[in-house]
């Protein structure tokens, strides 16, 4: 069971536009990160990832299991968020 | 016409969602044409992920990427398209229907269009594919925030790498542009570079290959060019690199199908683009042909859609008879 997801983006991303579009059709909560506002933040989800792109999506489970999703990927989103 | 007896079973199913997919299904969902888009990625193509469009029509000060993609799924859902996320795996002729094995089922059509586009090429040099979003990027939109203050190399000289050089310098201290023969952007573009030239920000250095992307503890460091006059070997210091250097056609999935590719990979089409595969057309960015033009792709789009009409009539226009 997811407890929370967090989303680290952009302004300009497309990318995390579809997740956070995806999320919404779902009818999932989340949280976004907007890196352009909150630049220090940016060590945070590079830690996270390895990777320094966004979108980040962070899917912690009831169980503090984290799954962590780099760009928009529907084939690792959609089981995650289920 | 919406005749469909399965839900499986379409008009047209428009492969990809980018400008050409989505002014196709707002000129046949306006005819009643039963139309399901299946696009694998962001629906508005790599256009929804470009900074600023300048070189749309109608948009006198430009038009973000992101907002002409949302505007064009908009019109496009307002007259009833359906959008879905998903892959289409391979395509099948099966007479008067058309099947299309996709990862969520199979789906049947009587007439298609590919639409996909075509993705940022590689470079194909060594630490590119090892540093990939590591110091490697190929959408300054998406990745260019990490670059606060950074110094960054960008490859390539046609519109994309000039247009992406302007937008990272929002966030880069410092960029040295990478061409390896000569500048081939707009010359508008060129005149919106010249001031970050000017002022120290941007260096261009023509007629300098990319020849290794180098890391140290995974992250980029530097990048090792060669200048093809001189021969002379040039190392840039830096925390990334952000590579336009041209497009590949998103057709792997066609191989093996009776529609015909050039020998880049892009589908060839007649001069009412159906592919080789009678009932499957293509628009776009994906055509043998295009000019790789957002204003192209959604002419095309529209004229795909006209001639998708008339297939699905079982007749040709009265001026082409």
């Amino acid at each position: 069971m997811v407890k929370n997801i967090t989303i680290f983006t952009t302004n300009t991303c497309g990318y995390c536009q579809m997740v956070k579009k995806y999320l919404v059709a779902k009818g999932v909560n989340y949280e976004e990160v907007n890196l352009d506002e909150h630049p220090h933040r940016q060590a945070e989800a590079l830690e996270l990832s390895g990777a320094m792109t966004v979108p980040v999506t962070v899917v912690t489970k009831q169980d503090e299991s984290k799954e962590v999703i780099v760009g928009y990927n529907l084939a690792r989103l959609a089981p995650a968020v289920s | 016409m919406k005749q469909s007896k399965a839900s499986s079973l379409h008009d047209v199913i428009i492969v990809g969602g980018g400008p050409a997919a989505l002014t196709a299904a707002i000129y046949t969902t306006r005819e009643d044409i039963d139309t399901l888009i299946i696009e694998r990625g962001v629906v508005g193509g790599l256009a929804a992920v470009t900074d600023v469009i300048d070189n749309y029509p109608g948009f006198p000060d430009g038009i973000s990427g992101l907002v002409l993609a949302e505007n064009l799924r908009k019109q496009a859902e307002r007259f009833g398209a359906k959008i879905e996320l998903g892959e289409v795996l391979s395509i099948h002729n099966e007479g008067k229907h058309k099947r299309l094995e996709t990862t969520s089922g199979t789906m049947h059509a009587r007439a298609i269009l590919i639409a996909t586009g075509s993705d940022y090429k590689k470079v194909g040099v060594p630490g590119e594919q090892e540093y990939f979003a590591r110091g490697v990027h190929y959408c300054a939109t998406c990745d260019g925030a990490f670059y606060r203050d950074k110094r960054l190399v960008v490859v390539g000289g046609g519109n994309s790498a000039v247009q992406e050089t302007i937008f990272l310098t929002r966030y880069a201290s410092h960029i040295d542009l990478l061409v390896r023969s000569t500048i081939k952007a707009s010359d508008v573009l060129q005149d919106e570079l010249q001031p970050f030239i000017k002022k120290g920000k941007v260096t261009v250095h023509v007629g300098t290959t990319t020849d290794e992307i180098v890391g140290k503890d995974q992250f980029v460091v530097k990048v090792i060019g060669t200048h093809t006059k001189t021969g002379k070997r040039h190392e840039f210091a830096v925390d990334g690199v952000f590579i336009f250097v041209g497009l590949k056609p998103n057709t792997q999935f066609l191989k093996g199908s009776s529609i015909k590719l050039d020998k880049i990979g892009f589908i060839k089409t007649d001069s009412s683009l159906q592919t080789a595969m009678t009932g499957v057309f293509a628009a776009g960015d994906v055509r043998s042909g295009a000019t790789m033009q957002i204003a192209s792709a959604v002419g095309e789009g529209a004229t795909a859609a006209l001639k998708i009409r008339e297939y699905l009539e079982g007749h040709t226009h009265p001026l082409q008879n």
